[in-house]
């Protein structure tokens, strides 16, 4: 359909795809991931991906990364090269990540072992074990995914430190112990971290700390970090990443792109 | 940073040189922890050996940095009065400043703000020196290095000096890891541990020691508003806390300075940070701690004297060029030129550079903010393939820094060369993606590939790698 209005989404997870759902009848929408497979967190084996990915009707872009957004175009990176797209408003759906050592606040040393979640699961999962005594900050999803995958791929024991309280079930794994309502504080060891220093005065030895508490979002689109011109940001910062969550915020980032469209129609 | 200046400056000239590192890589102490400011010497002691280096190295930084492939931007300083008791100190060291012979002026509070739209309207006044600039020191010490390999300079890294072998009042051999180096001269630029060099040498007997300095580093989103470094008014004790715009747009704020005793303690503490927060948001007001993405410490080499850039009085052939204290980055073109000389006074063929003497680094463009990714997709398709999001690195970046005459050998040796895992993710997104690659390119496996020293591996049981 011509003239309809072009609408660039980064991210082709549960959000993206909800959001280039909602707006697949009244704009040309193009989705641009820089993993070859549509679903994000929630991956392409969740129903989920697979019934939004056939229905949404948008342009694929996988495989490619976002990179630059000036107002008016989005200018995007894969192995086929640069690629500008011109569109009237951008969908920013790139996820989230726990928190960094710093926004957690942890002192200390800079002794290696200090890893985000995200890279220790993915680590565990190809067979790589960055601790046999892993200490993970946190007490959610990321968490407890981290604690099944180290203890899976070799760990003799976990512990988590949960700054929030355990906000999952306890889990049934008698090599995973849980500090409730305590703190990393700082942290110590040379070359890699041997003890890590609690809010309530304990030290505990350990040979990884895991991050995975709290949830930031992921923004790498120059031009649309904080707040960008005819940028929208769905990005569902909540702990468990469901997909209801997610089919939310693309529903309500849809709305405001309709509504930023609907603006720049009006004489 | 001085030691690489020194190999930079000789490799060009008839000399054999060999470069040491007792870490695992070049630039692991003061020289990757530091405000990256080139200060144009407004801020330095006129009479003082120290002050005559910086404003020697001053002019030439455009030009040096281009032929070391190192950012450098020169926006300037801005000294700013927040208080009444601060104003009434810049006529003096506006006095001072201009004895110094760097560029100065002292603007109203007005004129500040339009220099700096970020600093308080409380700014009352503000001590201005257009001429300082900042530089990406990381670049800047592994480009010296990097030249001087292209030049033939032997690089050894992890080697440790253990013993200076004499022959009367000369030094006729250097044990360094495992390998014992013969030489003619021996240059000490090892920083904190100087003295400890001085002494295997049977040198003369001074004393360096650590001066903890605590950072911060903010988003490059925050960093790329900013137009100036913007500092408090220096006091007769501290220059105080320094926001600064780094050339990769992230933004610093520091340091402190306190004398230490232990040389590898690099920790940073709570109460500290705050202070430095709390000092930077007085005078930029707008900065949020929900924007930091890393704090750190370095140790930066303090002694007394500073500036001990001399042949030793007991060796005869050993040239100290200690005590550079935190000016290292301004003034290291003219150390190394000040070595140089030394090195020639001693008899050694240092005083012509070679014919083939190669004198610039070839640019390695980085796709993040390129005017033309287009360009360099045509030049190498592997700058399709981001893979630090963050910083915008890609593969062809990765590949280039271990395609280099001194790479990487460490995740930290990754990240000093090319960004990836420097930005504001800090690597959660990208660090399993990038350790892959650097296991690849380094030939080992991913569990026993090094995160910085060479038994702080990625992976536990990397026994079997």
């Amino acid at each position: 359909m011509p003239d309809r209005p072009l609408v660039a989404i980064v991210g082709a997870g549960i959000t993206g795809l909800a959001c280039a759902h909602a707006l697949r009848d009244v704009a040309d929408v193009t989705v641009v991931d820089r993993i070859p497979v549509p679903g994000g967190v929630h991956g392409w084996e969740a129903a989920e991906t697979r019934e939004l990915a056939r229905a949404c009707r948008a342009h694929m872009r996988l495989g490619e990364t976002a990179i630059r957004w000036d107002g008016l175009a989005l200018l995007a990176i894969g192995q086929d090269g640069p690629q500008r797209m011109e569109a009237a408003a951008l969908v920013i759906a790139t996820g989230a990540r726990p928190l960094g050592r710093a926004e957690l606040g942890i002192a200390g040393g800079r002794p290696a072992g200090i890893v985000a979640a995200t890279v220790a699961c993915h680590l565990a999962e190809n067979g790589l074990l960055v601790g046999r005594r892993p200490l993970i900050v946190g007490g959610g999803d990321w968490a407890m995914r981290a604690a099944g995958e180290l203890r899976a791929a070799g760990a003799e024991r976990a512990t988590l430190v949960c700054p929030d309280g355990l906000l999952r079930e306890r889990p049934v794994d008698d090599g995973v112990h849980v500090r409730e309502r305590d703190r990393v504080v700082s942290v110590a060891g040379t070359p890699r971290v041997r003890t890590a220093t609690l809010a309530s005065g304990e030290t505990l030895g350990c040979d990884a700390v895991v991050l995975a508490h709290g949830v930031a979002a992921l923004r790498n689109v120059d031009g649309a970090v904080w707040a960008g011109d005819r940028a929208v940001y769905a990005q569902p910062l909540a702990d468990p990443a469901t997909v209801e969550r997610a089919r939310a915020a693309g529903a309500e980032a849809a709305a405001a792109v309709r509504s930023l469209i609907d603006q720049e129609e009006r004489p | 940073m001085i030691g690489c200046a020194v190999a930079w400056r000789l490799s060009g000239t008839a000399a054999r040189v060999t470069l040491i590192e007792a870490a695992h890589d070049l630039c692991e102490g003061a020289s990757k922890g530091n405000t990256g400011i080139a200060t144009s010497g407004g801020d330095c002691h006129p009479g003082t050996l120290e002050l005559e280096l910086v404003r020697r190295s001053s002019p030439g930084w455009e030009a040096l940095c281009a032929r070391l492939d190192t950012p450098f931007h020169r926006i300037g300083t801005l000294a700013v009065a927040l208080s009444e008791e601060d104003e009434q100190r810049l006529p003096e060291l506006l006095r001072d400043a201009q004895d110094t012979g760097a560029a100065a002026e002292v603007v109203t509070g007005d004129q500040a703000r339009a220099l700096e739209p970020l600093i308080s309207e409380g700014a009352r006044a503000a001590l201005h020196f257009p001429d300082d600039g900042i530089i990406d020191s990381i670049r800047l010490t592994i480009g010296y290095a990097e030249l001087a390999a292209r030049n033939g300079v032997e690089v050894l890294r992890g080697a440790p000096v253990r013993s200076l072998a004499r022959d009367g009042d000369r030094i006729v051999a250097v044990t360094a890891g495992d390998r014992r180096v013969a030489t003619r001269s021996v240059v000490n630029a090892a920083g904190v541990e100087a003295d400890t060099i001085s002494r295997l040498a049977g040198g003369e007997e001074f004393r360096t020691w650590p001066r903890q300095g605590q950072y911060w580093l903010f988003d490059r989103e925050l960093g790329g508003r900013f137009r100036k470094v913007v500092g408090g008014v220096p006091t007769p004790v501290t220059r105080g806390i320094y926001c600064v715009p780094t050339t990769n747009r992230s933004l610093l704020l520091g340091p402190t300075a306190v004398d230490r005793e232990d040389r590898t303690d690099r920790a940073v503490d709570a109460e500290t940070l705050d202070h430095v927060f709390d000092a930077a948001q007085r005078l930029v007001p707008s900065i949020g701690r929900e924007h930091a993405i890393k704090t750190f410490a370095s140790n930066r080499p303090a002694s007394d004297p500073t500036y001990r850039i001399a042949v030793d009085a007991a060796v005869a052939n050993l040239v100290h060029a200690a005590g550079i204290r935190s000016t290292g980055v301004s003034s290291s073109p003219a150390v190394a030129e000040m070595v140089r000389g030394l090195l020639e006074g001693l008899g050694l063929p240092v005083g012509d550079q070679r014919p083939d003497a190669v004198t610039e680094l070839e640019p390695l463009p980085r796709l993040l903010g390129h005017p033309s990714p287009e360009q360099l997709f045509a030049r190498d398709p592997r700058y399709g393939q981001v893979i630090c999001a963050c910083e915008q690195v890609t593969t062809a970046e990765i590949a280039a820094a271990h395609g280099m005459a001194v790479p990487p050998t460490s995740l930290e040796g990754v990240r000093k060369r090319t960004r990836a895992t420097g930005g504001r993710c800090q690597g959660a997104f990208c660090l399993s993606g990038v350790s892959f690659l650097h296991s690849l390119h380094a030939g080992r496996r991913p569990q026993g590939i090094a995160v910085s020293e060479p038994d702080a591996t990625l992976g536990v049981g990397a026994d079997d790698a």
